[in-house]
């Protein structure tokens, strides 16, 4: 404790001099340097001019509330290049590709984990992830890379005057990267520790997300693994994964876009990095996996020991977790737009809390299901869509002796969908999804990989009003009619944990075709 | 169409960014600069780039009113009140976080049904949290509702009912949001280092406060302490997004202008909380992983040292296990421990605000006088009500550290290569690595402005801390004035041969002994 004594003395004569300076007055005085200005002080703008001239603020909207239209353009290789004008002084700028865990069916699973991992390494022009980040570093830009089922996304955000360098690293990193054998021994060590990571922790989201997804699409395309198989971590080398990119990350399958960017800069740089200088591996002539998603449905159980998964004194609950999925739709398909009200209606959470007011207390999974049976721990509507298939589901939690209640209760509020909707309900589904695809779409990051996903989709990105209206025309008889449709596929079915009491394939099915079961007739998972 | 299944890098950048918000101060301190009633005036900072100014407005009773409009169809308002759970005693500390559950639970006007029905019904989030210092609750929505939301806060600030049914409910909901805190090892290391580091004062509590007082909180507790806290000087009316200055300015008029600024009962001080270096240790030899704080004093916001011991924590930066840049990585000490010393770890820099010290020297009532302005003649006053002699002397405090979680074999090789970092910080850091570290943490405060959430939780936080907004253009002008030799200055100061404090849970054995740590903060060479 002398230091501390010795630093009050310190401090105590610093302000004996800041004292003396004031009783002179600061006129005679030169201003004190700007790391002596206390944080609740300006600092004077004579001593410090200001480095930057002063704009007014230009709106990002106009006064029909519309946001200024988006540019698309095709460049001679094929790669399209999507800008949309966003305020502020930073812009998102980053590469879209139709690649994925999805088209690994002719490679080991795990290529998208280790690209995902290798991505921003060391390239052509650039020796190192190191010397990467210290180009960007100088325009205050922070990058990642993102893999989906379906979609590789590279992008960064960075001060407006570091654009031109962006593109060009991002051209390098995507299209020429190095992969040498000691950034490949890194990735092995990264991914398995994620996947030992995943087995470890407590939540089971990320493995629920597999088992439902190998469910509902059968081990194939949507249903491949997205996390890499341990036992597949040593055999992915250069060359197969050289292979994977020449098939698959080639210009034509690739949108850059950029958020808060000038449209013919961006092509410019794009022309630049992406059409005159060529990949590092030479475009393959092999075909890309072209296979439609194939919904089968079907049950995936995983009988996993989680009653001491708690990393610390306090003890987690010994819980078992419950997906039950049907087929839903692509997002470029005209009912996509109802799955999301529906997504909104049934809404849920945990039943510990629902994190305060505008969260969706007042769901269908909250009033009908976590309100009503206190042993549920959670439950969750998700609706996974693709380009070519969708997966609507509703995930739950619960302790193992009520995995057959659970099921049971679950199974009943999907046969209920195609039952009555009061309008209340519906309104506020409707009123909410608006209102999140609105909040959403303030971040900028989202902002762009809206832009590049639409792009990549459909060739052009829809303004969010259109959507508005979309969600606008949505009747509670179109719900009805999606359930009665969704009804009809088989049910794809995970389970992770004590098993002992699962029910069969067969009575969950049974449970949904039976529309709306009286409780009473409700006993076959007895 | 995807615009609502974006959630996946915009989620992983909201990660990213949360990892950066650990360089920024976790817990938010106050500048109390509480102006005294002023008439409404306003005041516009010119700023360069395309960002809103700060449009800034004093009520009559002292109420502040800070807006950045932009114009964008969503909106976030809310209240920031100088007040927390340092403000409370040993016998009701807590109340402040259960006042925060009890707001939402229905006014003389609105059921807490009707309430829920009705946020939930125009699509708005309503979010509430308690910090140390600051007690915040906010509302989310369409820019049209935000009279409406500002009607709400303020029905639910100032009539709520407490009815004696619900705060019975209430305290088993905290009863088991605590188990959920414990579950969080992160958190339950603060709360140790806390508890150790600000023995004996009001800092050292915890925030949900202890069972017995959950258990026994009342009406009358809840009551008085909102009479004693919730004063217009104390409060802040934030807004961001599309949220005109002179609208909020009138609705924080109309709903708010009845709360007072004078006090009936004792006047709150804030007394300096005394920093004691010590340890905590718990050891479970049952945990997979030991989960440490080493820590050491660190300052008060508004302190100009501030700056360059943030540029010094975003030299250690983060690392965990998943990160593959390895021994590319820009931070010294990320390279070191990425051969495999600990999982992960990241530095913190934890701010409070300026307490008085009632035990310093004679002569320093008129320096503090002098020194603080307008904030010193309001403690002058607090001293003639209490008619007696205090020698005011403010002092600020502050935590600052690397949190970590390792396996009991690495907690050796850990703490050494951290007290290892920390000297090189003190004694040799190079011009380049310290220009490296102020891009990084340039970046990471810029880009955190990303939402209107997120820009009015600066504007709220700011306002308290500093009493005034800082530009985005001043603080990067603050962060370039640090050089290598302040750094090592700095560091110096508050790093070499202190007293640290230390925080551990878990297998901890093999954690050096409190002597041996503090033997490593000073060589016998130099």
């Amino acid at each position: 404790m002398l230091g501390c004594c010795t630093r009050s003395v310190l401090r105590l004569r610093q302000t004996q001099l800041r004292l003396a300076g004031l009783r002179c007055g600061y006129a005679s005085q030169p201003p004190p340097p700007i790391h002596r200005v206390p944080l609740s002080e300006p600092l004077s703008t004579a001593a410090h001019p200001t480095v930057l001239e002063s704009h007014p603020f230009i709106s990002p909207t106009g006064s029909d509330g519309r946001a200024e239209p988006g540019r698309v353009s095709t460049l001679s290789n094929g790669i399209r290049v999507a800008s949309q004008p966003h305020y502020g002084q930073f812009c998102t700028v980053g590469v879209c590709i139709d690649s994925g865990s999805r088209y690994e069916v002719a490679y080991p699973s795990g290529i998208s984990h280790f690209l995902e991992k290798l991505a921003f390494a060391s390239t052509q022009k650039f020796q190192s992830n190191d010397e990467i980040q210290s180009r960007l570093e100088k325009f205050g830009g922070i990058c990642d890379c993102q893999s989906t089922r379906d979609t590789f996304l590279y992008a960064a955000s960075i001060d407006r005057r570091g654009l031109e360098t962006m593109v060009e690293i991002l051209g390098d990193v995507v299209l020429r990267p190095n992969i040498t054998e000691e950034e490949l021994q890194f990735t092995r060590m990264a991914v398995q520790y994620e996947v030992e990571d995943a087995q470890m922790r407590p939540d089971q989201e990320p493995l629920m997300l597999e088992a439902i997804h190998s469910a509902a699409f059968s081990n194939n395309t949507l249903g491949l693994p997205k996390m890499c198989p341990p036992e597949n971590t040593a055999g992915i080398s250069r060359s197969i994964l050289m292979k994977y990119l020449s098939t698959y990350h080639v210009p034509s399958r690739m949108v850059v876009a950029g958020v808060g960017v000038e449209h013919d800069q961006l092509v410019r740089y794009v022309e630049d990095h992406f059409v005159n200088s060529p990949p590092v591996y030479e475009l393959s002539k092999a075909h890309a996996d072209q296979s439609l998603a194939q919904y089968t449905g079907g049950l995936v159980s995983i009988e996993k020991d989680l009653s001491n998964v708690s990393l610390g004194p306090t003890p987690m609950p010994d819980l078992v977790h419950l997906t039950i999925g049907l087929e839903s739709v692509s997002h470029q398909h005209p009912n996509f737009i109802a799955f999301c009200v529906l997504n909104m209606m049934m809404g849920g959470g945990g039943s510990f809390s629902a994190g305060g007011p505008g969260k969706g207390m007042y769901t269908r999974l909250y009033t009908q299901v976590l309100n009503r049976y206190h042993w549920m721990y959670s439950a969750t509507a998700f609706n996974h869509a693709y380009g070519d298939s969708g997966l609507f589901c509703i995930t739950a939690s619960a302790p193992p002796q009520n995995l057959g209640d659970m099921t049971q209760v679950i199974t009943h509020e999907m046969a209920k969908l195609t039952g009555h909707i009061g309008n209340e309900e519906f309104n506020r589904a409707k009123t909410q999804l608006k209102s999140m695809l609105l909040m959403n779409l303030e971040s900028r990051p989202v902002i762009f990989e809206d832009v590049a996903r639409q792009v990549l989709a459909q060739g052009e990105r829809r303004d969010p009003r259109e959507y508005i209206e979309l969600i606008d025309q949505i009747q509670p008889a179109d719900i009805n009619q999606i359930a009665n449709k969704m009804l009809a596929s088989q049910p794809s079915v995970a389970v992770i944990g004590n098993l002992q009491n699962m029910p069969s394939l067969k009575d969950i099915e049974l449970s949904l075709i039976d529309k709306m079961p009286s409780p009473s007739k409700r006993s076959f998972f007895r | 169409m995807a615009s609502w299944g974006i959630r996946g890098l915009a989620q992983s950048w909201g990660q990213l960014q949360q990892a950066q918000k650990l360089i920024v101060p976790s817990s938010r301190g106050i500048l109390g600069a509480r102006p005294r009633p002023q008439s409404t005036h306003a005041q516009t900072d010119a700023v360069s780039g395309n960002v809103p100014p700060t449009q800034i407005s004093v009520m009559d009773n002292g109420m502040r009113v800070a807006t950045e409009d932009s114009g964008s169809p969503t909106a976030t308002v809310g209240l920031w009140i100088d007040t927390g759970s340092r403000y409370e005693t040993a016998a009701n500390n807590g109340v402040a976080h259960f006042l925060e559950h009890m707001v939402f639970k229905g006014t003389a006007k609105r059921t807490q049904n009707a309430l829920e029905l009705e946020i939930e019904n125009m699509g708005a989030h309503l979010n509430a949290y308690t910090s140390r210092e600051q007690t915040v609750f906010y509302a989310k929505c369409l820019s049209g509702d935000v009279g409406h939301a500002v009607e709400i806060l303020s029905d639910i600030l100032q009539n709520s009912k407490f009815d004696e049914q619900a705060i019975e409910r209430e305290r088993g909901v905290i009863l088991r949001e605590m188990q959920e805190v414990e579950m969080n090892l992160q958190e339950v290391v603060f709360d140790y280092l806390h508890s150790v580091a600000f023995q004996g004062t009001p800092l050292g509590r915890t925030i949900l406060g202890p069972t017995k007082n959950i258990k026994s909180i009342n009406r009358d507790d809840l009551r008085s302490y909102i009479d004693t806290h919730y004063k217009g000087p104390r409060m802040v009316v934030a807004g961001a997004g599309g949220v005109a200055h002179q609208d909020l300015c009138q609705l924080t008029q109309q709903h708010f202008g009845q709360i007072g600024t004078q006090y009936q009962a004792e006047i709150p001080l804030d007394l300096h909380c005394r920093y004691t270096g010590s340890e905590v240790l718990a050891r479970d030899d049952a945990m997979p992983l030991a989960h440490v704080a080493l820590a050491v004093e660190g300052v008060g916001w508004t302190n100009p040292d501030n700056i360059p011991l943030m540029v010094a924590n975003t030299m250690l930066g983060n690392w965990d296990r998943s990160m593959i840049a390895g021994p590319s990585n820009a931070s010294n000490l990320a390279k070191n421990v990425s051969a495999g010393s600990c999982n992960s770890y990241q530095a913190f820099n934890t701010c409070y605000k300026v307490g008085m010290d009632a035990s310093g020297p004679d002569q320093s009532t008129p320096l503090a006088w002098v020194h603080s302005g307008p904030r010193a003649i309001l403690k002058s006053s607090h001293c003639r009500h209490h008619s007696r002699t205090c020698f005011l002397f403010e002092q600020d405090t502050g935590l600052w550290g690397v949190y970590f979680v390792a396996g009991n074999m690495q907690l050796d090789d850990m703490v050494h290569f951290i007290t290892e970092e920390w000297m090189r910080l003190c004694t040799t850091v190079s011009d380049f690595e310290v220009d490296r570290a102020k891009n990084l943490l340039k970046t990471n405060m810029m880009l955190q402005l990303d939402g209107t959430t997120p820009v009015c939780e600066d504007i709220g936080r700011q306002m308290l801390c500093y009493g005034r907004r800082m530009s985005a253009q001043e603080l990067e002008k603050r962060i370039d004035a640090v050089d290598a030799a302040l750094v090592r200055d700095v560091c110096y100061r508050y790093i070499y041969d202190q007293c640290p404090v230390v925080a551990a849970v878990g297998p901890i054995e093999n954690l050096p002994d409190y002597n041996v740590i503090r033997s490593k903060l000073f060589w016998n060479r130099l």
